[in-house]
């Protein structure tokens, strides 16, 4: 009986700590931080990257194996608060896996660059409230 | 006989065992009015309406909340995903099937405003009822913004 408490609670545990995507990220080049106010595009594999872009880091999204939070929206809004934070103002996909038979998630490659230009300008990606 | 008390202990394993998501389901309704109302509302920076707004938002994530306002201070704040209690019923009532299933469906989550130091941020009040939130933002004047005049209206009309 103890046993089977004790296998619930780590259970109950694991549950808790392990619904997030793993996020491994490499920043080469960070800039400075951008504010709320700044826009970020979202260039999904089919968009193209502008000329003239400084590469800041890469970003990758994977199945942790308990993630539940790990929809499209919901990786790339996570990838716009990096983003923000390492001065980058374009998420682009570089690679991507839709949920299957293995993982229930998406599973990304992105790239962030900054770009010295109007970034709403540019054919992107929008981003939707699931 | 036998069948029927085998059918009822089953299906009461079954339902007892997903408390959280029986009880709350793996959507809140989160409905947010301001004083002055007509503020533009943003979640995750998606327009989604103007005060009063009411949406059926996902219990397992995060959300920033921003309203704006001519002649306001933009008011921003997160909707953040706390505990909820009735995933406890899995382990009380040994719920094996719940402790599993309540996480997927972010049905063990609520969501509430960001508490920075146990306080809500100013001009926010809330309260909970039937298991959804209401959110009142009282909105802040912006002294940048200087009064010029006010339209009256026509006694003709």
């Amino acid at each position: 009986m103890r046993k089977r408490t004790k296998a619930l609670i780590f259970i109950a545990v694991i549950g808790v700590a392990s619904c997030s995507p793993r996020i491994s990220s490499n920043f080469a080049n960070p800039q400075p931080e951008l504010s709320i106010d700044e826009k970020v595009a979202f260039l999904d594999v089919e968009h193209k990257l502008p000329n003239n872009t400084i590469k800041i880091g890469d970003l990758r999204f994977q199945d942790s194996g308990f993630s539940t939070n790990c929809s499209f929206n919901s990786l790339m809004n996570r990838a716009r608060v990096i983003s923000r934070k390492n001065g980058a103002n374009i998420i682009k996909v570089i690679e991507k896996k839709k949920p299957d038979l293995w993982s229930s998630c998406y599973r990304l490659k992105i790239e962030l660059h900054k770009f010295n230009g109007d970034v709403s300008s540019l054919s992107q990606y929008k981003l939707k409230l699931d | 006989m036998e069948i029927i008390t085998k059918a009822l202990l089953f299906s009461s394993i079954i339902l007892l065992s997903n408390c959280a998501t029986i009880i709350s389901g793996s959507r809140q309704i989160v409905e947010i009015s301001s004083e002055p109302n007509s503020a533009k509302v943003y979640i995750n920076e998606i327009e989604v309406g103007e005060t009063p707004v009411q949406k059926r938002l996902k219990r397992n994530q995060t959300y920033q909340l921003t309203l704006k306002l001519d002649g306001y201070k933009t008011y921003d704040t997160k909707l953040e995903k706390k505990f909820n209690a009735w995933y406890v019923g899995n382990v009380v009532f040994g719920g094996l099937i719940g402790l599993i299933v309540d996480p997927a469906t972010g049905a063990m989550f609520k969501l509430k405003p960001e508490e920075i130091d146990k306080q809500i941020k100013n001009g926010t009040t809330y309260k909970t009822k039937h298991g959804n939130i209401y959110l009142n933002v009282s909105m802040e004047i912006d002294p940048n913004w200087q009064k010029i005049g006010q339209l009256e209206k026509l006694d003709s009309y």
